[in-house]
């Protein structure tokens, strides 16, 4: 029988990674983007070169009714199938030190990093209640985990995250829903390209910055029966950076 | 529908779907504190009241109920 997941955030990085990884475990990926249908395209593309099926979806995941309407137009329109995994990735930064932080690039952060889990999670949770199946797992970050400079908004919403996935774990664990995240460090995305490598590997005991694909690995085990005893973690993926 | 029949079908499901022991079933029994169910459970009672009455269940109503009473007066005014 297909099983069905939901990558917020899939056109590009991590996200398109994620969604690669889940086809080729199987899964028939939603993948979600907002604006940058190019990018979507590709990920799709790749997923189909390797003889997996996928879909894009196109909405805003920080804009409720934008959630709402698409996702239960979908729901309603294929109502034997049932999305049993979600991967809440869609994620943004504005980085800035705080003293010059403006509403905007606090409001932003909050509103892509944080709303968007609320309203995204809370339209496929139930569900995966009645259904009595369901993987969510929430991609935060380290930034999330310890202090970083430039970052109090980035930090403050991945935090927010990791909070809500140890609640929301113990809420459903009983509904056989498993709720967990995976917390990178520096990884090769555009998010990260900006960075000095060379000096920042100096600070991570593996000496690199990891790839894409080595989180879509972490994600593809939280999905998978192999994890079925895990709920409620953080699992951290960052060459040692923060032990 | 009477108020019997909707008892019936309220009681069986409870015992059934929630394993409740039906000598704690009365009326007067609260969902929560008596029968044991849980607030998540009600959720599945959402599904199953709309599948057996066939009406819409709003999230805001269902949390109203408190008692076994409550649900099948509700119930009752609704179909």
């Amino acid at each position: 029988m297909m099983k069905y997941a939901l990558v917020t955030g899939g056109s590009r990085g991590i996200g398109r990674a994620i969604s690669v990884r889940l086809a080729l475990d199987g899964y028939y990926v939603l993948i979600n983007y907002r604006s940058n249908k190019i990018e979507a395209e590709k990920t799709l593309f790749e997923i189909k070169s390797n003889n997996c099926n996928a879909e894009l979806i196109q909405f805003d995941v920080s804009n409720s009714i934008e959630v709402q309407n698409v996702l239960s137009g979908w729901m309603d329109s294929n109502k034997d199938k049932h999305l049993e995994v979600l991967v809440n990735n869609a994620g943004v930064n504005k980085d800035n030190l705080m003293v010059f932080m403006t509403d905007n690039d606090w409001e932003d952060i909050m509103s892509t990093n944080v709303d968007s889990f609320f309203y995204v999670t809370r339209q496929l949770l139930q569900n995966m209640l009645i259904n009595k199946s369901g993987r969510i797992v929430n991609i935060v970050s380290l930034s999330g985990q310890k202090g970083q400079k430039g970052q109090v908004n980035y930090s403050a919403s991945k935090g927010a995250i990791i909070a809500a996935t140890k609640s929301l774990a113990m809420e459903v664990g009983k509904k056989k829903v498993r709720v967990n995240a995976v917390s990178p460090g520096f990884i090769k995305t555009e998010m990260t390209e900006s960075l000095n490598e060379e000096e920042l590997k100096k600070l991570i005991p593996l000496n690199r910055f990891g790839t894409a694909e080595e989180v879509a690995d972490v994600v593809s085990f939280l999905v998978s029966e192999k994890s079925s005893y895990i709920t409620g973690e953080v699992i951290s993926i960052n060459g040692g950076m923060y032990s | 529908m009477e108020r019997n029949e909707i008892q019936l079908i309220v009681n069986g499901f409870l015992v059934e779907e929630f394993e409740i022991n039906e000598n704690l079933i009365n009326p007067e029994a609260r969902l929560i504190e008596d029968l044991g169910i849980s607030s998540l459970d009600f959720v599945d009672i959402v599904v199953i009241i709309e599948k057996e009455f066939g009406f819409k269940v709003k999230r805001e109503e269902i949390t109203q109920i408190r008692t076994l009473k409550d649900m099948y007066v509700y119930i009752e005014n609704r179909i």
